[in-house]
């Protein structure tokens, strides 16, 4: 029964951490599919760009598509596929060495020298012309991060790619990955022109009914997945039926979307929920997944303020004071430690804290970015006399107040009403 | 597996939360592995050690990175690699296991030993993870999909004191996310209280019996501690260390036979002013308190330390009447220099302006924006005008200037331009300047308009 549990939760892993399943994007993937298949089969030389939100699917998306491509048997000998990361190849002569290396070349590189990018990219290309022109390899870039490629000096390899698609002698099918919306402002002059302009954009779906589907696809189990025994899967898959119908649940993934769209927090939350999967628990609960939205939800900069000192909360109330008072105006030490000192000569019964520990306190609060130093300041001062903004808003202060326990009383009235 | 958790709760106490977590992402062997988890929380809360154990008991293969040690993507690079390939850097001849300059090398590096020594799972994890945001924009995205890029079973751990909302722009996505709250005054009573034989064995070394020496005193002693120290600081390590050094005079009466074990009150009267001064250079770690112990005899005497720097910092006599009037020329205004400094300087007349001076916020005073800038004219005119003997104005006094300058206790606002042009600040604090006026007998107060009276 334990290595069933386990088994189970191996296989979601699994799904959920490796899957290259899509579940929409059926118009984009047709488009993407065709201008590949068009370029491996025929020869014919494309470029394009997709472009869509962080975490949207874009880079699952385009692995699915080739992942079908290479069923083909046909892929290998038609087709070079050439992958570059803007995250990576940081400039164009990273990105060559790469290319070179992903085309096998580097024996028919090596000691030759070249005059330039573009003279060394068509030697590459001219490499796995065997001959006649029909029977060249052609060849596939993607180029995910594409943005950051737009960076590079002269944007030479862009230049380049692009050229060599225009004119028709090897063919070269581009796709550039992106997320950002205005990657063809980026281009320049002479890049944009020989672009193709073809842009596909993918955009999320909003509908809880997908969403469940999502979660149904991720979370069920088929006989594809394990050797496990039919009467566990249809078990599960059962119980899983029951969770995605309950009230509740259905409310939970409602709110998630209305804050978050991209399938990533969505697996963020269900790795979460299957990898407390246990002998003592087996099933899914209702209640794995309110907690992890609560989890999702939660503030973690209260959760920090929650971990601080009553002499730091002492300080922070104090700004949140001084910003209240002073509309957003900035301060400085020698000010909040004259307003923390006021507070603690109308209490009596508060302790009063040397200046070096009240500094060293401000000094915390300044390492863990709370506040930070005005960006202005381009003269030296004594440490007591920098400028400092407060980077919380006055509500986080509150609630930390709230939140924090055994908090003196004073202290909680003085964050109520900057009155002493 | 159920010994492993309870072995680590048992090493780890109040971490029974996180740990489960950690466990069930890292905790199989040849499981899965996310691509990235953020683990923070305030300093020292477990949050290093704790990974560590756990990554040790459930033997996954693991190196563990400080990103402080690390200040360039070359030395950051190297050193994983050194790590993975278990080389370890000859003295003599400190060559790194492999030239890596930049992520793609890593990568092939990381590849190519994956092809050889079959490297299946491995964690990176990272601490203080938010250096990374000052170094190549590339490298936090890259290590937190690196099983993506790589294609191998990589998973990174990033350990930070700030929350996540601090990486947005740098980072491309949320990783999941472990919380370590600090902890509260009786978890940290709990986690004092497992150095019992510790204090124990110190108190052995120093007096001849020790057997009053029971829990239930130790926590007696821990209580009153804490509840001088817990107000100003949670921090575990300094908690202990303050601990540790104020164990001995605690204990001190009853050597002296001055007081009982069991009169708690009287413990509390004796070891006060010990605790209340202590706490005045809490994480200061002045170098010279382990003397001051070990010299049972002498009561604790940690001065503030502002008042220490004053009285070792032996300027000449004429440096000192430079730095005070340097002060005054800081925080009066030029306006006010004829009444202060002019003997024979006629009425003031009370104008409406001087009114309104009076009802500032004290937000607006000088004392609390800090020092003004003034030019060497005003510092001699002033400096001259406060000393009651003659002196020419030779090299020697301006040289001086100069050394107040390099000595940080005045600065230089504006720089490359002629002597005449240059302007100054002082930059010391009231406390530091009483003292120095103090010390060539000059009553500074009555020299300072409105704010610090």
């Amino acid at each position: 029964m334990e290595n069933c549990g386990r088994q189970i939760k191996q296989a979601l892993k699994k799904k959920i951490l490796r899957g290259i399943d899509i579940g929409g994007y059926v118009k984009e993937r047709k488009i993407i599919f065709e201008l590949l298949k068009r370029s491996i089969d025929n020869g014919e030389s494309n470029s394009a760009l997709l472009i869509g939100q962080r975490g949207s699917g874009k880079t699952t998306l385009v692995n699915n598509i080739i992942e079908e491509l290479q069923n083909d048997i046909s892929f290998e000998e038609n087709c070079l596929l050439v992958r570059l990361n803007g995250l990576i190849h940081t400039d164009d002569k990273l990105a060559l060495k790469s290319i070179t290396i992903q085309m096998n070349l580097d024996n028919a590189v090596d000691g030759k020298v070249f005059g330039s990018f573009a003279e060394n990219l068509a030697f590459l290309l001219a490499c796995l012309k065997a001959g006649k022109k029909d029977i060249s390899k052609s060849v596939i870039f993607i180029l995910e991060e594409f943005d950051l490629f737009c960076a590079h000096h002269n944007q030479t390899l862009l230049y380049n790619l692009f050229d060599i698609s225009q004119n028709a002698q090897t063919s070269v099918c581009v796709l550039g990955i992106t997320c950002r919306l205005d990657v063809i402002e980026l281009f320049e002059k002479r890049v944009k022109s020989r672009f193709s302009h073809r842009q596909i954009f993918i955009f999320m779906e909003n509908n809880l009914d997908h969403r469940i589907n999502c979660i149904l696809n991720y979370l069920q189990i088929s006989k594809n997945d394990t050797s496990l025994n039919k009467n566990v899967i249809k078990n599960w898959n059962n119980h899983l039926l029951v969770i995605t119908e309950d009230k509740n649940f259905k409310n939970l993934m409602q709110r998630l979307l209305d804050i978050d769209l991209t399938e990533r927090s969505l697996k963020t939350i269900l790795i979460s929920v299957v990898s407390q999967l246990s002998p003592q628990n087996p099933k899914l609960k209702v209640e794995m997944f309110q907690e992890q939205m609560k989890e999702f939800e939660r503030d973690d900069t209260v959760a920090i303020l929650g971990s601080l000192s009553a002499l730091e909360l002492c300080l922070l109330i104090a700004m949140k004071h001084h910003v209240e008072i002073y509309d957003n105006q900035a301060f400085n030490f020698e000010m909040i430690y004259t307003r923390y000192m006021k507070f603690v000569g109308a209490n009596s019964n508060v302790q009063a804290v040397p200046r070096p520990v009240v500094m060293k306190a401000f000094e915390h609060i300044q390492n863990i970015e709370l506040i930070a130093p005005c960006s202005n300041t381009t003269f030296k001062l004594q440490k007591d006399y920098q400028p400092f903004r407060l980077h919380l808003t006055s509500d986080q202060i509150m609630d930390a107040v709230k939140n924090v326990p055994h908090l003196p009383t004073e202290l909680v009235q003085w964050a109520n009403s900057s009155l002493v | 597996m159920d010994s492993i958790l309870s072995e680590l709760n048992a090493t780890f106490p109040a971490r029974k939360q996180q740990i489960a977590q950690l466990y069930n992402l890292f905790g199989q062997k040849n499981d899965l592995l996310v691509d990235a988890v953020y683990i923070f929380g305030c300093t020292s809360t477990g949050k290093t050690s704790l990974v560590r154990g756990l990554l040790e008991k459930v033997h996954v293969k693991h190196c563990i990175v400080n990103l402080v040690e690390c200040y360039s993507t070359k030395v950051f690079l190297e050193k994983i690699l050194n790590i993975l390939a278990g080389h370890s850097i000859d003295p003599s001849n400190p060559c790194p296991y492999a030239k890596c300059e930049n992520a793609m090398d890593f990568i092939e590096h990381l590849k190519k030993f994956s092809c050889s020594t079959g490297l299946d799972s491995v964690v990176f994890v990272l601490d203080k993870a938010e250096n990374l945001r000052s170094m190549d924009h590339n490298l936090l995205p890259i290590f937190m999909s690196l099983r993506k890029l790589t294609g191998i079973e990589i998973s990174t751990i990033l350990i930070s004191e700030l929350p996540f909302e601090k990486f947005y722009g740098y980072a491309h996505y949320d990783p999941i996310k472990v919380f370590f709250p600090q902890y509260t005054k009786d978890e940290l009573m709990e986690i004092l209280a497992r150095d019992y034989p510790y204090f124990k064995e110190v108190l052995a070394k120093d007096f001849p019996s020790v057997d009053f020496l029971s829990v239930d005193f130790f926590r007696a002693y821990l209580n009153v501690f804490l509840s001088v120290f817990y107000r100003t600081c949670r921090d575990l390590s300094e908690l202990r260390h303050n601990a540790r050094l104020n164990f001995v005079p605690y204990c001190d009466p009853i050597f002296q036979k001055n007081c009982n074990p069991n009169d708690s009150m009287a413990l509390w009267r004796f070891i006060a002013p010990t605790l209340k001064s202590c706490l005045e250079v809490l994480y200061l770690r002045i170098a010279n308190t382990t003397d001051t112990i070990r010299d049972d005899k002498q009561p604790l005497n940690l001065m503030s330390s502002k008042e220490n720097l004053a009285q070792t910092l032996e300027l000449p006599f004429y440096a000192k009447y430079l730095l005070i009037a340097a002060y005054l020329a800081s925080y009066n205004s030029p306006k006010d220099d004829k009444r202060l400094f002019v003997k024979y300087h006629g009425k003031k007349r009370k104008s409406k302006r001087d009114m309104s001076q009076k009802n500032k916020v004290s937000e607006q005073l000088n004392t609390q924006l800090g020092p003004k800038a003034f030019n060497l004219d005003r510092l001699i005119a002033i400096f001259y005008s406060i000393l009651d003997e003659k002196v020419g104005l030779t090299h020697n006094l301006l040289v001086q200037v100069t050394t107040l300058v390099e000595l940080q206790l005045l600065l230089l606002v504006s720089e490359n331009a002629g002597i005449d042009v240059y302007k100054y600040k002082c930059n010391v604090g009231y406390d530091f300047i009483e003292n120095v006026s103090r010390m060539v007998g000059f009553n500074i107060r009555k020299y300072l308009i409105t704010d610090f009276n």
